[in-house]
């Protein structure tokens, strides 16, 4: 076989050995910009979901993969049923936009349905949240997380939120949580108030005799920062004056969707992983 | 009888006491300055004979830049008449003692260590001047003063703070706190217990202080409210809507009928809110987790309503000084009225299982006792007072906002008599707590279905121009722990003079020391949560 020198030849080449040229139509990789690739919910911010756009969406649909939940105020796409027609994006331009992505295959069927909901209408719900902090505290915690909640100074209100988790609505602990009675049980310090000063020496013992390695959670405007408490004679401007923090959930309260995005992102940083 | 006649009423028999004092009226509020502060001591032996009268609160204040003076306040309230009485004293600054007046009304020993805490006056006779919210302090800082500014740190010698020691053979103390083992706030509990059973406990709180009426004084007054919302985070609504009254009667404003409707809609939706949480709570400590989850779903389904209504689920932001800024719709008061009538189809049934249930009304019966004398020494207010058959409800005996205009269906004789001889039976044990919320779920359930449409003005007016500098006003609601006073003397330019809380919390705190005794350890949480203490509204 003739070895390619890379040199010129004054001689062409006859011979019928394979060849590839790089790149034969001279593009890169990208897609073009109407390539239709999914269908997805993207609502504008003054979207206003009700039972006309719904009767509307579902009806412009030939395969039925859009379906509109009354009760609920809810719609459904099934981009397992889509056939990409756009019709749906002409009927509702402010709800649905097609994108030229590809990324959609999912590993359960049941994840090809997106799902729009006027009381949701951003994110993630607080079961999709549950599901991937369980599968992260399974692999991680060997299916048990322990949270130990200290109060150093809240009005009382971050604690509603937190309690409204263990309550059977949000029932936290099907997703593997725990809230422990003692810090030394605990893998994570959820921690509220804008910490007063007489509770400072309380929360740096609790710190210390948490076993390594460890995780807070600052819970709630004061926590953050001192919040409308800030840094005064009794107070002392956020839990990071006094002891160490890894993420901080702001809000006044924050809603019990709010914390577990947050302790699952405390996991997601954390070096456990 | 109005206003005038009940405040005469007092007037002429105060006469008989001195008839130099100087006296000021207005609406019903009388105020009496003692020309010696010495004087005090008699005038409430005078009224402990003459009226039935409690004290509500000692105020102290700061006034050494307008007269060179601390003025100290006591405030006493009928709970039969709409009456308040001011008694005002003022106290040298080179003399820091003022008299005590314990051994005639003991509530005031909290009230006095306050003020030690707090301006560094001591109330001489007093037989238990401890630290009680200032910790890790210096001795010498007294925040409430004027010349410590908000930002001031603190160093110097540390208080000192001891418990009482209980001695003797087989007494063990058993310290709990301040963290505790629940997701609940901080406080410090010391046992001394025989066996099992307690024989003394002494509380320390004042963990959650975070400086609030001294932040008040540095804040513009309109942002003042988002404090007030924020002295205990499930009183939001009684908080502000107390502190919003009071600078609307400084201010001599009206604010319009429907903010006032609002006001009260959303008041009795916390009430309502948080009674099924404490009772939830009160069923999770003696461990029969079905009522507790029954009704913690109720709460969440009433603090989902919340946040539908207000944006919030636990009812921040909704007023504003002259007025509101969460509307209420017809439509949503149907929807209050379609949530309400669901949940309590749920809770009736509930609580009919609860009572057939005999394990839980054996656990609640005869637990956590208090004395009926003990209560009116404490001067205790709200469901506290009334598990005893003491009646205090500021809804009543001080009608303000909304409460006069809804008609509720007036009691025949024959239920007066019998909600008398109920008031009788009370005995003050957790069942009894327990059941004055179930009566108290049902009258808000009452009050708000009584509201079928919603008035049609504004929700709010405008505040205009400035207040009269050094004027005071007096902002009371009933909350779901009760009684909650504000008062609120203006300074110049609209800024906040001196601003002070009385929570509920803080004239029930000290009954669980009593509530307690001779009950077993294990009964401590359900004891307590039966009170339902708000600590943050305790400490400030
Ligand atoms: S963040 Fe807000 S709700 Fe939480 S403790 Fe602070 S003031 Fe209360």
């Amino acid at each position: 076989m003739k070895k390619n020198t890379g040199k010129k030849d004054h001689f062409i080449d006859m011979s019928f050995e394979p060849t590839t040229i790089k790149n034969p139509l001279k593009m890169d990789d990208s897609i073009a910009a109407n390539y239709r690739g999914y269908v997805t919910l993207d609502p504008n911010k003054d979207f206003i979901l009700n039972d006309k756009i719904g009767k509307i969406l579902e009806n412009s649909c030939p395969t039925h993969a859009i379906t509109y939940q009354k009760d609920d105020l809810k719609i459904n796409l099934d981009n397992g049923k889509c056939i990409l027609c756009g019709n749906c994006q002409v009927k509702s331009p402010e709800l649905i936009k097609i994108t030229n992505k590809f990324d959609l295959a999912k590993k359960r069927r049941d994840d090809l349905i997106e799902t729009f909901s006027m009381s949701v209408p951003f994110g993630k719900t607080y079961d999709e949240l549950g599901k991937e902090l369980k599968n992260k505290i399974d692999k991680i915690f060997g299916r048990s997380l322990a949270i130990r909640e200290i109060d150093a100074g809240s009005c009382n209100g971050c604690e509603i939120e937190i309690n409204a988790l263990n309550n059977p609505i949000y029932d936290i602990e099907r997703y593997g949580i725990t809230f422990v009675a003692s810090p030394r049980h605990a893998d994570i310090l959820l921690v509220t108030g804008p910490p007063s000063k007489n509770m400072e020496r309380a929360l740096k013992i609790a710190y210390d005799s948490t076993p390594n390695p460890k995780l807070v959670i600052a819970v709630g405007a004061c926590a953050c920062s001192g919040g409308i408490f800030g840094n005064n004679y009794a107070t002392t401007g956020g839990i990071d004056n006094i002891v160490p923090v890894n993420v901080y959930i702001p809000g006044c309260p924050p809603r019990p969707q709010a914390l577990l995005y947050g302790i699952l992102m405390a996991i997601n940083k954390s070096g456990f992983a | 009888m109005n206003h005038k006649e009940t405040t005469k009423k007092y007037y002429l028999e105060l006469e008989k006491f001195d008839s130099d004092l100087k006296k000021l009226e207005s609406n019903n509020e009388l105020h009496l300055s003692l020309n010696d502060p010495y004087q005090l001591h008699d005038l409430c032996e005078f009224l402990k004979k003459n009226f039935e009268l409690r004290l509500l609160s000692i105020i102290c204040s700061d006034e050494q830049k307008l007269n060179g003076k601390f003025k100290i306040r006591h405030i006493f309230g009928s709970d039969v008449d709409d009456f308040f009485l001011f008694v005002i004293s003022s106290i040298d600054s080179s003399h820091i003692y003022f008299p005590s007046i314990y051994d005639v009304f003991p509530s005031s020993i909290l009230y006095e260590r306050e003020i030690n805490d707090m301006f560094g006056l001591i109330a001489k006779e007093n037989p238990n001047i401890k630290p009680l919210i200032l910790h890790d302090f210096p001795n010498d800082v007294f925040p409430l003063r004027k010349n410590f500014k908000l930002n001031n740190i603190v160093q110097g010698n540390l208080k000192q703070f001891e418990f009482t020691p209980i001695t003797g053979e087989g007494v063990c103390e058993i310290p709990v706190g301040p963290i505790h083992a629940g997701i609940i706030e901080p406080g410090h509990f010391r046992f001394s217990v025989v066996g099992e059973t307690i024989i003394n406990l002494e509380t320390r709180l004042g963990y959650t202080h975070k400086g609030i009426e001294k932040l008040a004084e540095s804040m513009p007054i309109n942002d003042v409210v988002f404090l007030s919302e924020r002295i205990s985070g499930d009183e939001s609504v009684a908080n502000s809507v107390a502190f919003c009254q009071a600078v609307e009667k400084i201010a001599q404003l009206t604010i319009p009928k429907k903010a006032q409707q609002i006001r009260l809609l959303f008041a009795e939706l916390e009430r309502i809110y948080n009674h099924f949480g404490t009772m939830g709570g009160i069923l999770a400590d003696i461990g029969f987790p079905y009522g507790a989850s029954r009704l913690n779903i109720l709460k969440e389904q009433m603090m989902q309503l919340n946040e539908k209504l207000s944006g919030s689920r636990i009812l921040f932001g909704i007023n504003q000084i002259g007025g509101v800024k969460a509307n209420i719709t017809d439509e949503m008061l149907t929807c209050i009225h379609y949530v309400l009538d669901d949940a309590f189809q749920t809770f009736e049934k509930t609580f009919d299982l609860l009572k057939s249930n005999s394990s839980v009304m054996d656990r609640l019966r005869n637990t956590g006792i208090i004395e009926k004398q003990t209560a009116r020494d404490f001067g205790l207010v709200g469901i506290s007072s009334r598990c005893i058959g003491i009646e205090t409800d500021a809804r009543h005996t001080h009608p303000y906002g909304y409460y006069p205009s809804i008609n509720l269906k007036q009691k025949t004789p024959r239920e007066t008599m019998e909600h008398q001889v109920e008031l009788q039976k009370q005995i003050g044990d957790v069942l009894s707590r327990f059941m004055n919320r179930v009566n108290d779920l049902r009258q808000s359930k009452n009050i708000i279905d009584s509201i079928t449409t919603m008035e049609n003005d504004e929700l709010s007016i405008q505040m205009n121009g400035e207040l009269t500098p050094y004027s005071s006003g007096l902002g009371y609601t009933e909350s779901h722990r009760g009684e909650t006073l504000h008062w609120v003397m203006i300074g110049e330019h609209n800024s906040i003079f001196r601003y002070k809380i009385r929570t509920a919390s803080f004239s029930n705190w000290p009954i669980i020391e009593h509530a307690v005794l001779n009950n077993i350890v294990a009964d401590f949480p359900v004891i307590n949560k039966s009170f339902d203490f708000s600590y943050s509204g305790n400490d400030l």
